[in-house]
């Protein structure tokens, strides 16, 4: 009993921390350009596909982890590039990034395949707790999700650029009034989160495999993350994304992979219910 | 002048109609079920195109009306075999009482959630058909052969036809009721809405399992249509199928999506793959489908339909 409710802390934990990666740029998207990002699934297996794939070709691994960043980066760019022209109109923003999603999601299924490919860890070996193996890789991929995490939260919180942000997100035509070019603002923060799901998508790439489908999936995670922690909440989203990391892992571990999406759904309709506003959520 | 769109309607009718004497039967088949998928398409309008909300979700209603009535009309799966009429009325309830419960949890908050929400539900049921495999039959489906409604090519064709004038004759009457002024009103403001003594939510929860009916029916009448049932009418494809045709067409307009459906699905399935077997480029067909959805909705994304009667407009003016 201890044995399995330890392996559930350390797992969730781990995959709390880069399903928090991923939550937290979309939950930072949300609050500043109030768009709902639905390409940021892509992003995360972008990265994965383009550093496994450089990597695999015999290119130098740190170089190739670089490149894949680089491109979840560009397809951030890209999302601000598509949705500038109809950023007014909710419906076509919603529209256009899921197509954008679906879109990539088939270009890698017809060119790779839709067999799950994952890449050669960057630290091996494991260590024994309990009688559980846990890999370095997963220890060092929670270190780092936790690290970049902390970062971004100061980088919100105590920067220049983190105040123009929280402006933006708060009003941003009054922003815009003291001086603030909530453009860039806008550029800045859906290309580093984007950059952000990447590299999740680098670390879970290197501890589970990773296929087109995985995009949805990690959207799905990213959605009950950010609605329990509520839309547009940067702290609520970190907290929440361990609370569902659990969540997951039990799910798992009791029920089977499958039951996944569905006891998902049935969180965010709980939390929907009794609480819309998520635990950390601000009232619009 | 006011007369001549009625009288186009007409028309298109009556040729739809004799369309049986001229079509070869292959192409009948083609186009009947196509008449089908526009009924989702133009459902899918009546929520997103008339209330503004974004109804991610719309294939978990035709997977559902589509189960429902495929495993009440044949005796081999649970035992049971009502009449196939009432059987894909069950299904529209069934899908209208799911949309109903998912309508009074979402819609009362503000429009993320409900896409949010709409996005999983059809990844959701999906994963049903799988858990209970040897109910819903898993990945292959189940047929329903020798228990459908229809089984000439022929009494097929006229079936969906009858059904799309039903379906576009009931959401056109809604649309121009009172009721559908006040979704619009939720459509353009919602504060605005509320403020003259619209109850926004209950008007938003009736759109959606108005909307949710008529996918119901749909997907039980494309069962009754083919036969077959199987998870590809709870996926991604086909909503992203509907939602092309319907912004293609145009939102909020009824006989836009009824357009965009028609032109949509038969390019998709008549000439779309060969052509790109022609250019032997990496993609597939999905992925031209939706790269052209992304323009439309950035360069047009008030759709065909809109820019068509724009222009006429004009040129009536001047």
């Amino acid at each position: 009993m201890i044995d399995v409710l330890l392996k559930i802390i350390v797992f969730g934990t781990v995959v709390g921390g880069i399903w928090g990666l991923v939550a937290s740029g979309f939950s930072l998207i949300f609050g500043v350009s109030r768009i709902l990002n639905f390409a940021h699934g892509a992003a995360f297996v972008c990265a994965a596909y383009v550093a496994i794939l450089l990597s695999g070709s015999g290119f130098n691994v740190y170089l190739s982890i670089l490149a894949g960043l680089a491109v979840s980066g560009l397809l951030g760019y890209l999302v601000y590039l598509l949705t500038r022209p109809v950023r007014k109109n909710e419906v076509m923003v919603i529209i256009v990034t899921l197509a954008l999603a679906l879109l990539i999601q088939q270009i890698l299924l017809v060119n790779f395949g839709d067999k799950g490919i994952s890449m050669l860890p960057l630290v091996q070996g494991f260590v024994e707790l309990n009688n559980i193996k846990v890999t370095n890789m997963r220890i060092a991929s929670f270190v780092l999700a936790v690290a970049s995490l902390v970062s971004l939260d100061l980088m919100v919180s105590k920067t220049r650029i983190g105040k123009k942000i929280i402006a933006t997100s708060q009003d941003s035509e009054a922003a815009m009034l003291t001086g603030i070019d909530v453009e860039k603002v806008l550029i800045l923060v859906m290309v580093l989160s984007s950059i952000l799901a990447g590299f999740a998508g680098i670390l879970y790439a290197q501890i589970f495999a990773i296929s087109p489908e995985t995009s949805l999936k990690a959207l799905i995670y990213a959605f009950a993350i950010v609605i329990l922690g509520g839309l547009g909440s940067l702290r609520g989203s970190i907290v929440s994304s361990f609370i569902v990391g659990y969540i997951l892992v039990l799910t798992i571990t009791f029920l089977g992979a499958r039951w996944s999406e569905f006891v998902m759904l049935l969180a965010i309709v709980t939390i929907l219910v009794v609480r819309p506003t998520g635990l950390f959520g601000v009232e619009e | 002048m006011k007369n001549i769109p009625k009288l186009f309607g007409f028309l298109m009718i009556l040729v739809s109609a004799a369309l049986p004497v001229v079509i070869p039967e292959a192409y009948l088949y083609l186009i009947g079920l196509t008449y089908l998928f526009a009924i989702l398409a133009i459902s899918w309008d009546l929520m997103v195109g008339y209330t503004g909300q974004v109804n991610l979700g719309h294939t978990t209603f035709v997977g559902l009306g589509a189960y429902v009535a495929a495993l009440l009309q044949t005796p081999l799966r649970m035992g049971i075999a009502i009449h196939p009429l009432a059987a894909i009325i069950i299904g529209g309830l069934a899908a209208a009482l799911v949309g109903f419960f998912i309508g009074i949890i979402t819609l009362r908050l503000r429009g993320y959630y409900f896409s949010l929400v709409t996005a999983i539900l059809p990844l959701v049921f999906m994963q049903t058909v799988f858990v209970w495999r040897d109910v819903f039959g898993g990945e292959e489906g189940f047929s329903i052969a020798g228990y459908s409604l229809v089984d000439t090519t022929l009494s097929k064709y006229y079936f969906s036809l009858a059904l799309l004038l039903i379906s576009v004759a009931a959401m056109r009457w809604i649309v121009k009721s009172r009721i559908g002024l006040r979704f619009m009103a939720i459509r353009d403001s919602e504060e605005l809405a509320e403020s003259i003594g619209i109850d926004t939510t209950k008007y938003k929860v009736l759109a959606f399992v108005l909307s949710s009916f008529f996918a119901g029916i749909a997907g039980a009448a494309i069962v009754n249509y083919r036969y077959t049932v199987g998870p590809e009418l709870y996926d991604v494809p086909l909503m992203l199928l509907i939602i092309l045709s319907a912004v293609l067409g145009g939102l909020g307009t009824i006989y836009g999506p009824l357009i965009g459906a028609v032109v949509i699905y038969l390019a998709k399935n008549w000439w779309l793959r060969d052509l790109i077997e022609i250019t032997s480029l990496p993609v597939n067909d999905e992925v031209v489908l939706y790269a052209v959805l992304i323009a439309i909705g950035i360069l047009m994304p008030h759709g065909i339909f809109h820019e068509l009667r724009e222009r006429v407009g004009e040129r009536v003016k001047h």
